[in-house]
Formats: C-alpha cells, sequence, structure tokens
C-alpha cells in the first residue's frame, strides 16, 4: 500500500521537525533516505524522543533494541507500518 | 537486613508500577506528560540532549598515589604524554567537527597540566575536570570540577598518603561555583561520610556522591559487598534528608548505584567497552583518549580498567542510566525518577544548570525490577 507507506512517512518527519525544532525543513521537503544520524546530526536521545511520540500516535510498542536499524524516514516508516500490520 | 538485597528495593509503590510495566501500552508517554511538573522537568532536561561527551587523560602524573585508583590500572599509566599544545589543538578541533560537545578531563591529574585543560575549554566550552583538588585550577577554566574525596583526613592519610587534604581542598575551592565535591564510598569509609558532609556544608560546599567500584582483579577492602551496599543507601539517603540544599543527588541516584547489581547488569552499558554497535549514542561517538592521544575502542568507557561486575561509578551511571531514558518512560514513576537522575546529573556535570526539587521523595525501582524479584525467588 504505498499510499499508506506515504502518509506514515508524511507524519514521522513532522513528528521529528517538531519533536526535534528541525530548521529550513518541511514534512514535504524531507528526504525520506537521508541517514539521520550522520546527515541529520540526531543522537540516541533525539530518537528515543519521536519513538515515543510515534508509539503514541499509532498505538505500537517500538523496541529500545531495534533503534540501530531506525535510520531513516523511510526505515522508520516502514518499521510502524510492519509492526500495525501485525 | 531480612531476606533478599533484592527485595529492598522492592517498595509498596513498586508492586503497581510492576503490574503496569508488565502491560507494555498502560502508559502513554503523553499521558505522563500530562503532569505538569513532569512536563516542565522533561522540557528543562531535553534542551540538554545535544551534549556528546568524551574523556581525556591529561597526563600520567599525580601528586599522590591512592589504593584502588582505576588510572594506575591496566595499559594507559604507560603511555608517553604528549604535552604540545599544538597537538591538543588540534585533537579538540578535531573532537568538535566529529560533534563532541562535552568533554570530561581526568586521569591522572590534570591540574598538573593547566595549560592543556585551558586549550580544551577555549575549544569545547562545556565540560568537567576530575581532580584531587591539592592545586588549584585557574578561574580562566570554566569548567565544573570534581573534587574527589574519599573518607575523613585520617583515612586520606591512610589510603592516599596526603596530610590534611579535605581541609587542603576546601580552602582551595570552598567559594568556587565550579566545585563539587564528590565523595566516594568505599566499603570502609562509609561511617566518616557524615562528618566529611557537615563540614563541607558549614563551607558552603556542594557535595555529591560516587561508590568505590573496584579495578579489575581488584579485590581488597574497598570493594563493596552487598552488607556494604546497604550500609551506603541507609547513610545515602539520611544525609540527604539531612543537608538537602548541599547535596546533589536522589533516591534514584541511590537506588541505582547501591543496588545489589552493577550498572552495567542493571541497564546494560551503553559505552563502547561493552557496547559493539556503532550505530549511534555512546557506542558510536564516545572515545576515551590517553595522554598520548591515541584511543583503543575496545577499553573505551569513563572509567577504564574498571571491572564492569562491580561497576556503580558516578561517571559511568551519568551516561548509562541517561541513555535509558525509553524504558524509564514505562510509566509516571519511573520516569519521574530517571528526570530526577538527569536533573542531579545535568546539576553535577554542567556548569550554569540549576538543579530543581526532586520530584521523587522515596525510592523507586528500575525498569527491569519485575525480573530482578523473580530471579530472587527461584
Amino acid at each position: 500500500m504505498p499510499e499508506e507507506i506515504d502518509r506514515i512517512i508524511l507524519r514521522v518527519a513532522q513528528v521529528m521537525i517538531h519533536e526535534l525544532k528541525l530548521e529550513d525543513v518541511t514534512p514535504e521537503t524531507f528526504e525520506p533516505d537521508v541517514d539521520l544520524v550522520d546527515e541529520v546530526g540526531i543522537d540516541s536521545m533525539d530518537l528515543a524522543t519521536v519513538a515515543l511520540v510515534l508509539q503514541d500516535e499509532y498505538g505500537i510498542r517500538i523496541d529500545e533494541d531495534d533503534y540501530p536499524k531506525l535510520t531513516t524516514v523511510r526505515f522508520i516508516s516502514e518499521y510502524i507500518q510492519k509492526k500495525m500490520d501485525k | 537486613m531480612t531476606g533478599s538485597m533484592f527485595d529492598v528495593y522492592a517498595t509498596e509503590n513498586d508492586g503497581e508500577n510492576k503490574l503496569k510495566i508488565q502491560n507494555e501500552n498502560a502508559w502513554k508517554f503523553s499521558e505522563i506528560l500530562e503532569d505538569p511538573m513532569v512536563k516542565d522537568r522533561w522540557e528543562k532536561v531535553r534542551k540538554y540532549f545535544f551534549l556528546r561527551e568524551s574523556t581525556y587523560d591529561m597526563t600520567t602524573r599525580c601528586n599522590i598515589r591512592c589504593e584502588g585508583c582505576y588510572y594506575y590500572e591496566g595499559e594507559k599509566q604507560f603511555t608517553n604524554d604528549n604535552r604540545s599544545p599544538e597537538a591538543w589543538q588540534k585533537l579538540m578541533q578535531t573532537e568538535k567537527e566529529r560533534g563532541i560537545t562535552y568533554v570530561v578531563l581526568a586521569g591522572a591529574e590534570p591540574s598538573l597540566v593547566p595549560e592543556l585543560c585551558e586549550i580544551c575549554y577555549q575549544k569545547i566550552p562545556l565540560g568537567a575536570i576530575a581532580t584531587n583538588g591539592l592545586k588549584k585550577l585557574s578561574e580562566q577554566i570554566g569548567y565544573r570540577i570534581h573534587i574527589s574525596v574519599w573518607g575523613n583526613d585520617n583515612t586520606s592519610r591512610r589510603i592516599r598518603g596526603a596530610e590534611n587534604m579535605l581541609i587542603s581542598q576546601i580552602d582551595k575551592y570552598k567559594d568556587d561555583p565550579r566545585a563539587v565535591f564528590v565523595y566516594t564510598f568505599t566499603r570502609e569509609n562509609i561511617d566518616e561520610a557524615e562528618e566529611v558532609v557537615r563540614l563541607l556544608d558549614q563551607n558552603g560546599c556542594r557535595t555529591t556522591f560516587n561508590m568505590f567500584s573496584a579495578p579489575t582483579g581488584y579485590d581488597g577492602t574497598l570493594r563493596h559487598n552487598e552488607k556494604s551496599l546497604l550500609h551506603v543507601r541507609h547513610t545515602m539517603t539520611a544525609l540527604m534528608k539531612k543537608y538537602p540544599v548541599s547535596i546533589w543527588y536522589s533516591h534514584y541516584n541511590v537506588v541505582a548505584h547501591t543496588h545489589p547489581l552493577s550498572l552495567h547488569d542493571l541497564y546494560s552499558c551503553s559505552y563502547p567497552r561493552m557496547n559493539v554497535s556503532k550505530s549511534i549514542g555512546l557506542g558510536r561517538s564516545f572515545r576515551q583518549y590517553r595522554s598520548d592521544l591515541t584511543w583503543n575502542r575496545d577499553v573505551s568507557c569513563c572509567v577504564p580498567d574498571t571491572d564492569c561486575s562491580d561497576c556503580r561509578h558516578y561517571a559511568a551511571g551519568s551516561a548509562v542510566v541517561t541513555a535509558r531514558m525509553f524504558r524509564h518512560a514505562a510509566n509516571p514513576d519511573t520516569f519521574k525518577a530517571w528526570l530526577d537522575y538527569v536533573d542531579t546529573y545535568l546539576t553535577v556535570w554542567v556548569m550554569g544548570y540549576e538543579k530543581g526539587e526532586n520530584l521523587c521523595h522515596e525510592p523507586v525501582a528500575p525498569p527491569d525490577l519485575k525480573v530482578l524479584i523473580k530471579e530472587s525467588q527461584e
């Protein structure tokens, strides 16, 4: 369902921008494949914050051990989609 | 003491928590933040999530020799000092470029190379210096200064070989807003803490607590056992009650640092030495430089050559407990406990950060306590 994943990508980008107060980027222009650690400069505490907000919103459990995999907005969105499909 | 040491941490309040923790989705993060005090504290501490730490041994030299000193264990003591100002300037510039925003200047005794400390401060203005406090550091260096205290002056003479140590430390740093005195509890000096803290309090000095954590292979009389951990726990709690302003600590600090399990066993240490992941967090960015400016990922942590199964070191906890925010956000009690811990950590380590009142007024169990209790019953 490409439309569904696009919606999640947009929402993850919104949460990321809002929670981390990212400047010079909008949800629409946030490149979903950009590396969040290397290129955006987010760290583990930032990611944990975003994960907590997304957990609330989607009613899923994000496993702490899965953080290393969640390196782009697309990976996070696909992870959420998989959890919701279960 | 009755029952297992694990039972010590099972307060009535914990029972309710455990039930909620078992249901993973019992609490939403947004629900936890509905409490205005929690929300305010959360907003206060999260401003410091930009801190990225590394540590630096400044020199192999020290002006005293202390029993159980982690620095004079292992290989690092045998390196050659690099005292080139240009080399240190270059290192700090490189560190800044790779995202380091906070430095800890430690072993063996940084005050013996003040010119290098000043270079670090000029390049990266947030940090702390761990010193024995016998030689005052220039006020030009605006880092937090952690002055190590290992007991009263009789004990310092015996295990550190230094005369009138506490008096000397107080004379140098009593009016210095950078200074925080770090009382390290060993198995032998627990009952001396009261007189030391009282003297510090009378002189307007701030105190926080550390736990002696045995270097690898050390089996001497300073190493803690179950009985001494419990004794320290009661002592810390009583001192916090008696000196609520001059002691920077929280009930959750007490729980985390006097638990029978080490910090690694409780929280899974995130320093490279115990964490293979290089993708994010300390495993990615933390380095522990020796005084020759080399570093080795395999031994990188804030107190190298400490026995991880005995590590309750305050510096380790500041990173390891703080990094476990996600698991503490399981319910309001553990999250408040975590906020108290982080608030304490920032006060102790960051100049300009003001400590708030602790949100928890009694011990709260670590997030995985339910597992520990189960193990203790088997």
